[in-house]
């Protein structure tokens, strides 16, 4: 009773500087949820098929979309000639060889005292029919003829509808995960039972990284919001749950995701779905052509490593080689891998690599080594385990014979430091990165967020790994500036060049490039002491 | 007959607002041929109503007068779409590099040597990245190669070449060739920036920034000594007549 009374007499005062502020910090929530949800108003299922014509020039509900050049003389997919390939995904228009594509957004269509366009032509505003009408026969609201470089198109009522609907929202259309106040930003975390470790790291650095970034003030005066989503036991399983979870959480963007396994599927699904995502973890990148635009990795994979070791091995001195063997378990994963070794071989001339295949170590490896021998080969890039090697090695002793060994990094543990003497300084091993890359301001940073935040102290590579992918993916942003779209951010990550994340070799990108840092450090090992000889000679395969 | 196209073209070309730059060495290059007994007139390029008799320099601006023969328009270029006018210009001799370049399967070839030589071929200028302009470029190409049907790699070669030659490596040119359905007797040529340069140059494509690349075909027939630059946008039928004509020139 008294309580409450208490409160009816402040109430009750007019001057009250608690209900004062109570009232303002009520008005501003309510008008910040209400500016929130103008903002992030989705498309509807219309304009999204809209969109779809737009960008893609196809129809959503698969009906035939034409477009016609030239007197209506060149008929071809609409596919060919979409909206967005010459009018921008902003609708601004882009101007290129001598064609200047006029503006799209319904502002700038509908201006109530018409346009005058820089070519001189001028016509009323546009309304829905005079739009269609633009779109079908090419003639503008005040009947003057559009250039000819605008093709007319032919498409259904339903699309054209929904395209109307689409340009209605063109330009103020962002990209989902993405507002004036935030920008969420995905990631994929293994759980099976021995990656789930891994995963908790990976886990608690974004969490960190993030967190201190919007403690910082965040980006454009947005937040980041970060999202995980877990891997499934099988890689189809991966994909499923990764595809539902870009749905559902209106993810922007993907930072160091953990996709080994399914390295295929979530890269294609990225490409699919035009989600960009940086720096996964993985030992398969995939780099082929036509190239998949959304996906930047940091390092090279075992792809980039094998042409490392092969370029590093024919520029050896004093004498050049002539000619190398490549050594490998029987695995269809390995055939890109051969596949790039002859490859870059050839390129120094080599063109008969040949190819032994071994079934079960140590036992098939005896006999490989015995006939690789008889070949003459003293060059030899071995895609097995370290395990393998060792006996293949200690085989070779046996024969009196001790070639070069190229292995990866990946493969060779110190179990290879194991290794009959006679292979002193003879095994070469490839790194995508060493420690030599952390520079001091890199490594005092990320010991400063480790501290704060209380980072696990194990699988500090993948937590190296995924901090320096999102290091990357702000600085993007950060060039895409503050309008940013998936579109702003592939283009600006393209621009980076030999940027300096502290703690890996430094990262370019470019439009047909994706592995930030293309090539390996190849160090030898001293077997007397049992360890790597220090290198920082990097070889780049670019 | 080459030179009545070379110079009423070249006049309809200035009449037509479009810059000499791109046309000039071509122009230049213009010869009389042997025993041609018609009456010679000599003009400007710049002041057309400048006529002489005799060789000689403009009285207005000092160039050198050029020779002009009268005739009616080739109904090729009598098109009267001010936009899809075929502009032409025509020329008796090109010097064509025998720049190295990669075709979209990295084959190493020698432009002059393995394109050009001995043929009548279409090139127009393109890049992968571009999707605006290259686009209609490259379906009207695409088009023109249907209309040739067998003759396309026969007796008559499609030229793309690209004008972002750092980007666009094979592979990439491969992939807008698939995209596009280029058949047999269709080569897309990139490589070597600097030698790529040289070679646009001498065709007279050459731009500084490749987003500002003209839409224009370069047709031409090698034995015969007969170039003319067309409007590239043009209907693909227009662009086969012209093809068919160069190929028939002598």
């Amino acid at each position: 009773m008294i309580s409450s009374s208490h409160i009816v007499g402040k109430q009750a005062s007019p001057k009250c500087p608690a209900l004062f502020v109570f009232l303002l910090i009520s008005l501003f929530l309510s008008a910040g949820a209400f500016a929130k949800a103008t903002l992030q108003e989705p498309l509807s299922p219309q304009e999204k098929r809209g969109k779809q014509i737009y960008v893609q020039g196809t129809s959503a509900s698969r009906n035939e979309i034409l477009a016609y050049l030239g007197e209506a003389s060149l008929e071809v997919p609409g596919s060919t000639m979409a909206c967005a390939n010459c009018h921008g995904l902003d609708g601004q228009g882009k101007p290129e060889g001598s064609i200047n594509p006029s503006n799209l957004t319904w502002d700038s269509l509908t201006k109530p005292y018409g346009v005058t366009l820089s070519s001189g032509r001028k016509h009323p505003p546009y309304t829905e029919r005079g739009l269609e009408l633009a779109i079908t026969r090419g003639v503008d609201p005040g009947g003057n003829r559009l250039p000819n470089v605008m093709p007319r198109y032919q498409m259904s009522g339903v699309d054209m509808s929904d395209l109307i609907a689409y340009l209605k929202r063109l330009g103020k259309d962002r990209d989902p995960g993405i507002s004036e106040i935030n920008i969420v930003i995905g990631t994929v975390v293994p759980t099976s039972d021995a990656l789930a470790e891994m995963g908790k790291a990976i886990k608690a650095v974004s969490i960190a990284f993030f967190e201190e970034l919007n403690t910082q003030g965040g980006i454009y005066n947005r937040r980041f919001e970060l999202r995980f989503v877990e891997t499934g036991d099988t890689p189809e399983n991966t994909r499923g749950r990764v595809e539902r979870f870009l749905k559902d959480e209106q993810v922007f963007a993907m930072t160091g995701a953990f996709v080994a396994g399914a390295d295929k599927e979530i890269v294609a699904l990225m490409e699919k779905r035009q989600v960009p995502l940086i720096g996964p973890l993985t030992l398969y990148p995939q780099i082929g052509f036509p190239l998949n635009r959304q996906v930047f990795y940091l390092l090279s994979g075992l792809d980039g490593q094998a042409r490392a070791l092969v370029e590093f091995a024919a520029n050896q001195q004093p004498t050049k080689i002539s000619s190398l063997a490549i050594v490998s378990p029987e695995s269809e994963a390995n055939r890109s891998l051969i596949g790039a070794v002859k490859d870059q071989a050839s390129k120094h001339g080599m063109n008969s690599v040949e190819n032994y295949v071994y079934v079960t170590a140590p036992l098939d490896v005896d006999e490989i080594a015995a006939k690789v021998q008889q070949k003459g080969q003293e060059t030899i890039i071995f895609l097995g385990t370290g395990e393998a090697a060792l006996a293949f090695m200690k085989k070779a002793e046996r024969l009196h014979w001790s070639p070069s060994l190229y292995l990866f990094s990946a493969n060779a543990g110190r179990e290879v430091f194991d290794a009959p003497l006679s292979f002193n300084h003879k095994i070469f091993v490839s790194f995508p990165t060493l420690p030599a890359d952390q520079t001091a301001e890199g490594v005092r940073e990320f010991r400063a967020l480790a501290e704060k935040y209380k980072l696990p102290s194990n699988h500090i590579v993948a937590q190296l790994s995924a901090y320096s992918a999102a290091k990357i993916l702000v600085e993007g942003l950060k060039r895409a500036g503050k309008d940013v779209s998936r579109e702003k951010l592939i283009t600006a990550l393209e621009s980076l060049n030999r940027f300096d994340t502290g703690l890996t070799p430094r990262i370019s990108y470019g439009p047909n490039r994706r592995i930030g840092a293309t090539g390996a450090y190849v160090v030898s090992i001293d077997l007397e002491k049992k360890q790597y000889v220090p290198t920082k000679e990097w070889v780049d395969i670019n | 007959m080459k030179l009545i196209f070379t110079i009423l073209l070249g006049t309809f070309m200035l009449c037509a607002g479009v810059p000499l730059r791109d046309s000039g060495n071509a122009m230049a290059q213009a010869r009389p041929k042997a025993g041609n007994k018609s009456a010679r007139r000599y003009t400007c390029p710049m002041h057309p109503e400048v006529v002489s008799t005799r060789a000689g320099k403009c009285p207005k601006c000092g160039m050198t007068l050029r020779l002009v023969k009268d005739t009616s328009l080739p109904s090729a270029a009598s098109n009267n779409e001010p936009e899809l006018a075929t502009q032409q210009t025509g020329s008796t001799r090109l010097n064509i590099p025998d720049t190295p370049v990669l075709d979209q399967n990295g084959k190493r070839l020698n432009f002059y040597t393995d394109l050009v030589k001995g043929k009548t071929v279409a090139i127009n200028f393109i890049f992968t990245t571009c999707t605006a302009i290259c686009p209609p470029l490259t379906a009207t190409f695409r088009r023109l190669q249907v209309e040739l049907g067998e003759h396309a790699g026969r007796d008559v070669e499609l030229i793309s070449i690209s004008v972002d030659p750092t980007i666009d490596v094979p592979e990439r040119l491969q992939a807008f060739a698939v995209k596009f359905k280029a058949g047999p007797g269709w080569t897309f040529v990139t490589g070597d920036k600097s030698e790529i340069d040289t070679l646009l140059k001498a065709l007279g494509a050459a731009t500084a920034d490749k987003n500002d690349h003209t839409p224009l075909v370069l047709i031409g027939n090698e034995r015969a000594g007969y170039w003319t630059r067309v409007y590239g946008l043009s209907p693909p039928a227009t662009l086969a007549k012209i093809l068919a004509e160069t190929a028939n020139q002598k």
